[in-house]
């Protein structure tokens, strides 16, 4: 989960996150140096002492100043389109969840194997225990196995929700009458939170994502199946 | 990136805000490169033209050139090295996993050897 006052990404849980991260950094630095370049233009800008103002010709600056943004725009845009497409394979998963958007908790159906169906609710400050995360934790967390890859077919039952888990790199909105699919496959075991990212409402802060990965080892002897 | 820095681990440091030099793999490598390319060029477009000036509009264009050009290399082989680990931990798991039995790659291997 992200710790107070992040502004990063969170730590990589999945192949396509970490692709993610990596096209973060690297926009980031051409970013860098384009502010940079552009902090130098404005600091001769502010510090000259030409004062000429009737210069009209500089067609080799506009040429310049044309041709290298789209340069950059392509060095940007290759590793983007490379990573969407990389986002839209479905690598024949395993497992398929289902999960619905109410106003405001989330259900989840695993249908794969059996019909177990449960409710996701955020706990009342309340009902926390100590070392529990005021507002992230729910009562029943959705279990799921690693190394396996999970299908999760989102919508809702009411409004628009988004079913968001950052660590994953995963965002897909719950759209009621629509069947959205998203897939993942998580690298490491452990608790990891999101939070519903499309307003739905007075409660929209108040009902988030809690993804229990374990091996798939563990999975398997059902302590999913034995609520 | 995702936890507040340990006592071990290095601290953020961000350049005009928002780049992290310290935790970006290759990003420190690539300014600090990207600094001494700008010092020599510019220093050296001094040496040879007297043109002040010019020359710190030499030194910035040696930074950002310099600079992106070890960022690319750099991060080219990062990428291959995380393939490479990749392939290693995915050979290492199959070897622990199948070893002793008929899919073990070095009975596969041992045996396409022999014949």
């Amino acid at each position: 989960m992200a710790h107070a006052t992040q502004v990063g990404l969170q730590d990589a849980t999945s192949p396509i996150m970490e692709e993610l991260i990596t096209f973060h950094d690297h926009a980031l630095m051409i970013i860098f140096l384009i502010c940079f370049l552009v902090l130098y233009a404005l600091f001769l800008t502010l510090t000259t002492k030409l004062t000429n103002t009737n210069i009209s010709d500089a067609q080799e600056m506009e040429t310049v100043w044309t041709i290298l943004p789209a340069i950059i725009l392509v060095l940007i845009a290759l590793p983007s389109l490379r990573i969407l497409y990389m986002t839209d394979e479905v690598n024949d998963p395993s497992l398929t969840i289902k999960s619905i958007g109410h106003q405001w908790y989330w259900t989840y159906e695993y249908t794969d194997y059996g019909g177990l169906i449960f409710n996701s609710y955020m706990l009342p400050p309340l009902f926390l225990e100590p070392g529990d995360l005021r507002l992230l934790d729910v009562d029943n967390r959705v279990v799921l196995p690693i190394e396996t890859p999970i299908r999760m077919m989102i919508t809702s039952q009411d409004v628009l929700h988004s079913w968001a888990v950052p660590t994953l790199g995963l965002k897909t909105d719950a759209i009621p009458g629509r069947l959205n699919q998203t897939t993942f496959t998580a690298t490491r075991p452990g608790v990891y939170y999101g939070q519903c990212s499309e307003i739905c409402g007075a409660n929209h802060s108040f009902m988030p994502i809690v993804l229990e990965l374990i091996p798939l080892k563990i999975f398997e002897m059902g302590p999913v199946f034995t609520l | 990136m995702a936890a507040p820095p340990e006592p071990g681990e290095p601290e953020e440091r961000k350049l005009l805000g928002f780049l992290d030099v310290e935790n970006t793999p290759c990003a420190r490598h690539s300014i600090l490169y990207g600094s001494l390319g700008s010092v020599v060029a510019g220093f050296g477009h001094f040496l040879f033209t007297s043109r002040i000036r010019r020359s710190c509009d030499v030194g910035v264009g040696g930074f950002i050139l310099v600079t992106l050009g070890c960022w690319f290399h750099c991060r080219y082989n990062y990428a291959k090295q995380r393939i490479q680990e990749r392939i290693a931990r995915e050979e290492i798991k199959k070897k622990i996993l199948y070893e002793g039995t008929h899919l073990d790659p070095e009975r596969k291997h041992n045996g396409s050897s022999s014949n």
